[in-house]
């Protein structure tokens, strides 16, 4: 079987600097596969030009088959690749249960006009969603939260919100930026256990984190970057393993 | 149709300066946004603010050209210090909408107060030069107009030069730049803002007294221009200061030659049909969303 | 239950609306009531697109002038009535929204304001200036009554109907809008774009749409008012008419749809109180809106709304 997601010499640059340098990486389908690397070395890059919010300077971008470099972001979320972001975003002024119900608008059917006439159609597909955000909400423990506006959650109840958002229209694949950071660690082992749920039951994740034992606990493959460019692509035990890992990040971070 | 090639050296003449006076706008514009990313909608009012202060200062100093235009240049100067220490100094940075709501409130006062204090009539403003010019055969400029577009050229090296070689302008670039790391560096961005909306405001106010002999001076006037060097800059790249001078040049040009053969109407439907085609193709503006460059 | 509650209000505001006619007989009160039905549709229009989508558009007064002349010269130059006139008035705008949004709408939102201005001063130089169309600054006087089936809407109280129906179904479709998921859509894309992007919303999408539907139903607003006047020159493009849009919804609060729908009602009749000099009144107006957006940049509603919010984060601490 073909990988899900598959990059092929892969570069951008910032005014000089390559953020990303020629890198091609695979992700497997139904597998979860970690990202690390030190501070800069182009994780979050390849992740904005992955889901479209970067232009590639080179390269291809392979969704299930469909390419889709040069696509507009919308629309290659649209395609079943859904991405968070490292500096969490979430609709401030909107209720929690609002942040998820969008989340999943443009998976569910109906359009403009059934959202406007209130149709039938439109109906069913709302409950459906607030069926869906509740049973997330209740996962990562925000379940009381529901009615209130998400501005006045803590920065990693944000992220953990940031997180059901992106589980809500069931994506072909989830790329996480850092899911746990800033989170709560006795919630962590609760996001782990989400994850192996939802991976248990057909999904595929692609997760940057700096939380190593989050990763080698989690994934089944890892990659892992240094000043744009992969330097090694391997099971957690190897990585653990390997002398240039070391130097390059676990040496320094850890 | 037969063109008289006279006429059209003269109609090209008179475009020159008058594209260089609109530079002169839509270059203070330019910086305002680049600088403090504010869109000062209170511009046109400043020009205004100019041509008033230079009909007014004219009688007193014995209808003498420098001291009025210089007196004017000061007026304006400090309306533009007051503004921002009244109002822009007190916006984030991200408070785009407040900002234009902000000067749009301004611009409205200013207008209206004038109009007010002063009546709506237009005015016809008389200096020392009078209407006198220079000929050469048959093409004629007069003096006023030929000082004006001296005035600009000037003014726009000498903005260069602030630009480029003094710690003042080179501060302003840097912030305009890359804000971040200016700051880093120890730029202080409240006082860099401050000398950008005075500058802007100074070239604005210079632009409008060397109107003032030119065209009619009423309250409006702002209103009429103001609306070209918003479509200037946003076809030469909002924050591009070479952008918007090569577009305010052509536009003068651009509108002189119409205005000679075609009614008013498309003169001014001109600039803004051609705005919506160069947002069409190239949103960023002809000559990219480039930050303040001098060159 | 709030919900019931505001439609309770809502329909309890329509019937005295209705009734006062017969509550007085003053032409002068009930010419208010006109104006504040039209600029209440203008106000909430804007409210849709920029209080929910967070465009600051000035396109909106274009949208009123050019719906204004469309009437008139539907009626004094080409022959057709008046209805004719507001489904031209509905038809054009909507297309020029299309037209100038598609291209503006692609670009960041600073370039935004700067053509919707534009186009606005684009608009009022066009009504002075094409003179065979438009007659110029003396334009069309002696606009005649709307008549439907044989029947004018003739002297003021008979006209306030029309306007008030207008302004019921204009506002009830605005509500449904801002009330349904496309509302939400709208805010969430005023909020945070690129998250909205990310969930594979279209922002480009939904933004012309609240443009559009903006456009049309100032458009016919404006229509509908020069009517009122009986008569459209270019003032109708002036500025004034702009800021008093954007009083309304800076004062009632920006995305918040009942506030600019009591402001828009309760400040329409504020030209009114302070009849002295036109120059005098704008530079007043102009004060108010600085001081607005200094002072209280939510308006009421969102000064309340952040009550709310601070409260529910102490009840959480
Ligand atoms: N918008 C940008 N403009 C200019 N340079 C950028 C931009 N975004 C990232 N960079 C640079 O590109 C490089 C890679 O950054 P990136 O954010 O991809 O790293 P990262 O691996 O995600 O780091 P971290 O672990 O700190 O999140 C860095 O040198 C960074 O400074
Ligand atoms: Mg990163």
């Amino acid at each position: 079987m073909t990988a899900l997601l598959a990059l092929e010499h892969v570069t951008k640059s910032y005014s000089g600097v390559r953020a990303v340098d020629d890198v091609s990486l695979a992700v497997a389908r139904h597998g979860i596969t970690g990202l690390i690397g030190p501070n800069g070395s182009g994780k979050s890059t390849t992740i904005d030009c992955l889901s479209g919010f970067q232009a590639l300077d080179r390269g291809r971008v392979v969704l299930d088959g469909v390419e889709i470099t040069g696509w507009a972001p919308h629309r290659i979320a649209r395609a079943g690749l859904i991405r968070t972001f490292q500096t969490v975003r979430v609709y401030d002024a909107l209720s929690v249960l609002d942040n998820l119900k969008l989340a999943a608008q443009q998976a569910a059917p109906g359009g403009w006009l059934d959202a406007l006439l209130r149709t039938r159609r439109h109906g069913a597909a709302d409950r459906a969603a607030a069926a869906r955000a509740r049973e997330l909400l209740a996962l990562i423990g925000l379940a009381r939260h529901e009615a209130v506006p998400a501005a006045i959650l803590s920065y990693g109840q944000k992220k953990l919100l940031a997180l059901a958002a992106a589980l809500m229209p069931r994506p072909k694949l989830v790329v996480l930026d850092e899911p746990v950071a800033g989170v709560n660690p006795t919630r962590i082992r609760e996001v782990e256990t989400v994850i192996r749920q939802l991976h248990a039951a057909g999904e595929t994740f692609l997760i940057v984190e700096h939380n190593v034992d989050f990763i080698m606990n989690l994934c089944d493959r890892v990659i892992v970057f240094d000043q744009g460019r992969t330097l090694m692509d391997g099971t957690p035990a190897e990585v653990r393993k390997d002398p240039r890992v070391l130097e390059a990040y676990l040496g320094a971070g850890a | 149709m037969t063109i008289d090639p006279l006429y059209l050296v003269q109609l090209t003449l008179n475009g020159l300066v008058l594209g260089l006076l609109y530079a002169l706008i839509a270059v203070g514009l330019s910086l305002i946004f680049g600088v403090l990313e504010i869109i000062n909608f209170a511009h046109g009012e400043f020009l205004m603010l100019g041509a008033y202060a230079m009909t007014f200062m004219l009688p007193v100093v014995g209808l003498l050209y420098a001291p009025a235009l210089l007196a004017a240049v000061l007026i304006t100067a400090l309306g533009g210090f007051l503004l921002f220490e009244l109002f822009l100094s007190r916006l984030g940075q991200h408070d785009f909408e407040r900002s234009i709501l902000i000067t749009i409130g301004l611009s409205i006062m200013l207008l209206h107060g004038t109009q007010y204090l002063v009546s709506a009539t237009p005015r016809l403003v008389d200096t020392e030069l009078g209407f006198d010019g220079v000929a050469i055969g048959d093409i004629r400029i007069t003096w006023t107009r030929l000082i004006g577009g001296g005035l600009a050229l000037a003014a726009f090296a000498s903005l260069y030069g602030l630009l480029t070689r003094t710690p003042f302008g080179r501060a302003m670039r840097a912030i305009a730049q890359n804000r971040e790391a200016a700051l880093m560096v120890g730029i202080k961005p409240r006082t860099v803002a401050r000398n950008a909306v005075v500058l802007s405001t100074a070239l604005c106010g210079l632009a409008g007294a060397a109107l003032a002999p030119i065209q009619l001076v009423q309250p409006i006037m702002g209103q009429f221009l103001i609306f070209k060097a918003f479509a200037l800059v946003i076809i030469g790249g909002l924050g591009n200061l070479p952008g918007a001078i090569a577009a305010a040049v052509a536009l003068g040009l651009f509108e002189s030659w119409i205005g000679g053969f075609f009614e008013i109407i498309w003169q001014e439907a001109a600039v803004f049909l051609l705005m919506i085609l160069v947002l069409l193709v190239r949103p960023n503006g002809l000559f990219g969303r480039a930050i303040v460059r001098a060159g | 239950m709030r919900r019931f509650a505001g439609v309770g209000a809502a329909a309890c505001a329509v019937g005295a609306a209705a009734l006062l006619p017969t509550v007085t007989q003053s032409n002068y009160l009930i010419g208010i009531a006109v104006s504040a039905c039209l600029f209440t549709v203008a106000a909430a229009s804007l409210n849709l697109v920029y209080g929910y989508t967070g465009l600051l558009s000035f396109a909106q007064l274009a949208f009123w002038g050019i719906g204004g002349y469309c009437a008139a010269l539907t009626v004094a130059t080409f022959g057709g009535n008046f209805w004719q006139g507001l489904l031209l008035a509905a038809g054009l705008n909507g297309a020029l929204a299309l037209a100038v949004g598609y291209p503006a709408l692609r670009l960041n939102r600073h370039a935004f304001v700067i053509v919707s201005l534009s186009f606005a001063l684009l608009a009022n130089l066009i009504a002075r200036d094409w003179t065979e169309l438009t007659r110029g600054p003396l334009g069309i006087p002696g606009l005649p009554a709307p008549t439907l089936f044989g029947f004018a809407f003739r002297g003021t109280a008979t006209f306030y109907y029309l306007a008030l129906t207008y302004a019921m179904l204009a506002l009830g479709l605005l509500y449904a809008i801002a009330s349904s998921q496309i509302g939400v859509t709208l805010r969430a894309i005023k909020q945070n774009e690129i998250l909205a992007q990310s969930q594979g919303i279209s922002g480009l999408g939904y933004k012309l749409l609240a443009f559009t539907v903006g456009a049309v139903l100032t458009a016919v607003a404006g229509g509908i008012f020069v009517f009122h006047l009986t008569i459209v020159d270019p003032l109708i493009l002036d500025f004034y008419y702009m800021q008093t849009f954007l009083i309304m919804v800076i004062i009632g609060g920006a995305g918040s749809f009942w506030g600019v729908v009591v402001a828009g009602v309760l400040m329409s009749a504020l030209p009114e109180l302070l009849r002295f000099s036109a120059d005098l009144r704008m530079v007043l107006y102009g004060a108010i809106l600085v001081a607005a957006v200094l002072v209280m940049p939510d308006g009421v509603a969102g000064w309340l709304r952040r009550r709310r919010v601070e409260r529910l984060r102490a009840a959480l601490q």
